[in-house]
């Protein structure tokens, strides 16, 4: 082995330690805007993902019809669904990241996007 | 009588079991201090895998790494723990990386990688393998994440650290061997 003070190979190592180094903090360190994305399901898979300051009302087509989510002011939520108990409009805005409202009838859900989620999990 | 037998040791056991008491040692000195980030040690055992690696070849750095593992978590009282779990995953990860390096070294010529580049790769694989543990046992929530590149800078500088002492003792070591 080589013992001579700084070898080719070390600095080939600290490039590479140091060219990681910056790849994790860039996947783990993105900005994650606290909330400002949320993603909506239809049966399971992803149909739309949505940025939460940019205002708009979104018809979503489930199984029993179209649920109606609104994006205002950096908060979403149902504000009509085709279900009968209507929990998922009365679950009102959400705002903060990994709060959900789902729709279980229509099979609809939205989640606010954080990678530091305010709720581990949610029960009703 | 001959009904006892005795297990014939080599030399190169010998060094083993020398190099493995001392860096037990060290691992027991080191988990005495506080730290201030949970996972994160200076690593000054690892040192002495270093430095068997350097003089003696990866094979036996392997056994030192390993026996440290295991038998210095049985001496401080956390085998079979979390965190010694992480510490063998930690140490297996690190073993490796040096194992590619060791490999790969002959074949590199002038590009070999010295002390201070085996240091900085071990550190970061060992913890690379206890996060990895950390993170798929014990704690899998994606928060977690965000501390990982800020434990892998740590152990960026402290491979660093690890990597010159190992560099300084092989200097003194070679120049008391070629002195005497």
């Amino acid at each position: 082995m080589n013992t001579k003070p700084h070898t080719r190979g070390d600095a080939v190592v600290m490039t590479v330690a140091l060219v990681l180094l910056a790849t994790l903090y860039g996947l783990f360190w993105q900005s994650d805007g606290h909330g400002a994305e949320a993603v909506v399901l239809v049966e399971g898979k992803r149909w739309a993902r949505l940025n939460l300051f940019q205002d708009q009302e979104l018809r979503v087509p489930g199984p029993r019809g179209e649920s109606v989510i609104r994006v205002q002011d950096g908060q979403v939520r149902f504000v009509a669904s085709p279900c009968p108990t209507q929990q998922c409009v009365h679950q009102g805005w959400l705002s903060q990241g990994g709060e959900v409202a789902v729709c279980l009838p229509n099979r609809v859900s939205v989640q606010i996007l954080a990678s530091d989620p305010r709720f581990d999990t949610i029960n009703f | 009588m001959g009904s006892r037998r005795s297990i014939q040791t080599t030399g190169d056991d010998h060094l083993i079991a020398a190099f493995a008491a001392l860096a037990i040692t060290v691992h027991i000195a080191e988990s005495a201090l506080p730290s201030p980030f949970p996972g994160v040690k200076p690593g000054l055992a690892n040192v002495v895998t270093l430095l068997v690696m350097c003089r003696y070849g990866w094979r036996m750095a392997a056994w030192v790494s390993l026996l440290r593992v295991l038998l210095g978590s049985v001496l401080i009282g956390t085998f079979l723990s979390p965190a010694f779990f992480m510490s063998a995953a930690g140490a297996l990860a690190s073993i490796l990386v040096l194992g590619v390096i060791y490999g790969t070294s002959q074949y590199l010529g002038g590009w070999a990688v010295g002390p201070l580049g085996l240091g900085i790769a071990a550190a970061m694989a060992h913890m690379s393998g206890q996060f990895w543990v950390a993170y798929t046992l014990f704690v899998p929530h994606a928060g977690l994440l965000t501390v990982y590149p800020v434990l892998m800078t740590l152990a960026a500088a402290l491979g660093v650290v690890s990597g010159l002492l190992t560099r300084g003792v092989l200097a003194r070591l070679n120049s008391t061997s070629t002195a005497s």
